[in-house]
């Protein structure tokens, strides 16, 4: 039997500024109006680096976002180097790799522990759920914390990498600690193998819903790779065309809606998806052994378009970044680590610079005049890529779940933008309190 | 496991966005404290940015934890207040949908549960005038950081 009447309006409940929101009106069993609505501060990010040096550019950006610094930079930095003609050592690149996978680590078992493993469970939030399944949490901070001390090792602190410049790193490990950050990540697979079987214990939880959408990413085919850092960019609409990152504005043409003040993007439909599930789609058969296990174990293939299974497809790379990464210092060692000198000198350029981001795929374009002086800048962040295709799913599953309770649609719809593991209002103050004595 | 100095007993840690002026005072406050890191060894200071549930393992299985942030307290701009976590309570909404907001006092909490919270922890808020785009504090605030120094030291000593 439908609803006759459901009126779910998230904002207005819980009053919440600044962040993205829900609106459902059904009048007697007809849908009046269901919005994903995502009111986003103008980009001053952008203004905010024009006139600045071009070797403060990741510094700078690195502030944008307190869950992926280190990608934010990363992509500055590329875009940097790309402007300038600036070439880094193989050494350099595999170091900054390595960088980028411990956030995508943290990233990843934050997302999965603390945000979505509470819905799989059932629980308000992860604080009542260290009562009902403490193991399974201290597993998950455990995890999270060896990728925040691997961030640590590798980008001078957790948040807001240090050590990253234009054409190279102002500071690398010891050998003594890859070799223990090596040991750590082999360590590390007993507790990622207990949260998977955690996940999968409540994986009947995870909602059944399919749409099929146009899925973008990141591809590298030289060599071929489960890619987060090198490649061109493709989706399973580009018919294994993969475009280079310059041609960035070609994929996502923005677009202004009514209903946000984000921008919206679409490329071959009139909306895409980006992030795990997306570089899943387009590279799947590039993961590691161990990745393609835990693939298989929560039966996610090639093709998946069920967005929930979004936070799978993270689980599964973070076997992937561990058995990779393990592997990376095993190359790095064998070769050694060298003290490298870094110069650079300023030029007159443009230039982008493409990463995947643990939520999708992340573009920053820097042009510099002859005194390296940044006179423009463009950011496209995966979650404003991402907001088409969310109001898209509201719009196929809200008709497919109106016999349920108000609650449960409300449930669902919200389960849903947390499997996008959304960006949406970075960077506010953690205290809001009054005095109670 | 990989860190490369020893954890200190004594972390002070400065929160905030350093491109929305006030917002970022926790963090103009630790870079000035760096610069005195030989008068106090046995403390770590932290930058620790708009890094929400870091701040977990920042305090994890020390012995006092000194967290400065902007907070909207109700206060006049500019106005800092020394307080304990049982002193306040969090009137902050969020939306769990992002990982990209945090609640201190929930961090806190989980730390808590988790048997590794610090014995102490203590906040300096800092009541913002402006949180508008820009890398520079208000003149409110920036005239007053030689106070909020001596506030924090007293609490090291």
């Amino acid at each position: 039997m439908h609803n006759n009447n459901v009126d779910i309006n998230v904002h207005h409940i819980t009053r919440v500024e600044g962040h993205g929101n829900i609106v459902v009106n059904v009048t007697e069993g007809k849908i009046e109006k269901l919005q994903w609505q995502v009111p986003e501060a103008p980009r001053f990010f952008e203004a905010m680096v024009r006139g600045q040096s071009y070797q403060d550019i990741q510094t700078i950006v690195s502030r944008i976002c307190g869950i992926c610094s280190i990608t934010h930079s990363l992509a500055a930095t590329k875009a940097v180097e790309s402007a300038l003609g600036l070439k880094v050592s193989e050494q350099t690149d595999k170091l900054r790799i390595l960088m980028h996978y411990s956030e995508q680590l943290q990233s990843h078992t934050l997302h999965v522990g603390y945000l979505a493993a509470p819905d799989f469970f059932d629980a308000p939030s992860v604080v009542p759920l260290v009562a009902r399944a403490a193991d399974v949490v201290k597993t998950i901070v455990k995890a999270h914390r060896i990728a925040n001390e691997w961030s640590d090792l590798l980008a001078g602190r957790t948040t807001h990498p240090v050590t990253l410049i234009p054409g190279g790193l102002t500071r690398i490990p010891t050998e003594k600690q890859l070799r223990q950050l090596q040991q750590t990540l082999k360590d590390t697979v007993l507790d990622l193998n207990k949260i998977a079987e955690a996940v999968l214990g409540v994986a009947a939880n995870i909602p059944k819903f399919e749409r099929p959408t146009e899925y973008v990413s990141l591809k590298q085919t030289n060599p071929p790779t489960y890619t987060f850092y090198h490649g061109g960019i493709t989706s399973n609409d580009n018919k294994g065309v993969v475009l280079p990152i310059e041609k960035w504005h070609d994929v996502t043409n923005e677009y202004i809606v009514e209903q946000s003040t984000a921008k919206w993007a679409k490329w071959h439909r009139d909306a895409y998806a980006v992030g795990a599930l997306a570089r899943f789609n387009n590279n799947a058969e590039l993961l590691s052994p161990m990745a393609q296990n835990a693939a298989k174990t929560f039966g996610l293939q090639k093709g998946c378009c069920n967005p929930y299974m979004n936070t799978v497809a993270q689980l599964v790379e973070c076997f992937h970044i561990v058995e990779t990464s393990i592997a990376m210092i095993d190359g790095l060692l064998t070769k050694g680590l060298k003290d490298e000198k870094v110069t650079s000198a300023p030029k007159a350029g443009r230039g982008a610079g493409c990463v995947e981001a643990p939520r999708g795929i992340l573009f920053h374009e820097y042009e510099f005049d002859k005194k390296g002086n940044c006179v423009a800048a463009d950011i496209c962040i995966p979650t404003n890529q991402n907001h088409a295709n969310i109001q898209k799913d509201f719009e196929k599953l809200l008709p497919e779940i109106l016999d349920e309770s108000e609650n449960q649609i409300r449930l669902k719809l919200e389960m849903l933008v947390r499997a996008y593991d959304p960006c949406i209002s970075c960077s506010t103050h953690f205290l809001d309190v009054k005095f109670v004595r | 496991m990989t860190s490369q100095s020893p954890r200190k007993d004594v972390v002070v840690i400065g929160l905030g966005n350093v491109l929305l002026s006030d917002e970022g005072i926790g963090v103009h406050i630790i870079r000035r404290l760096s610069t005195r890191q030989d008068k106090f060894p046995l403390v770590d200071f932290i930058d620790a940015g708009s890094a929400g549930m870091a701040l977990l393992h920042l305090i994890a299985n020390r012995k006092k934890a000194v967290i400065i942030d902007c907070a909207q307290m109700g206060a006049e701009p500019g106005t800092i207040r020394r307080f304990a976590a049982d002193e306040v309570q969090s009137v902050k909404k969020l939306s769990h949908y992002s990982l990209h907001e945090a609640d201190i006092l929930q961090v806190i909490n989980l730390s808590k549960q988790l048997g590794e919270c610090p014995r102490k922890i203590v906040f300096f808020g800092i009541e913002p005038e402006s949180l508008e785009p820009g890398q520079n504090l208000s003149k409110t605030l920036n005239d007053k950081i030689d106070d909020y120094i001596i506030h924090i030291h007293k609490e090291l000593v």
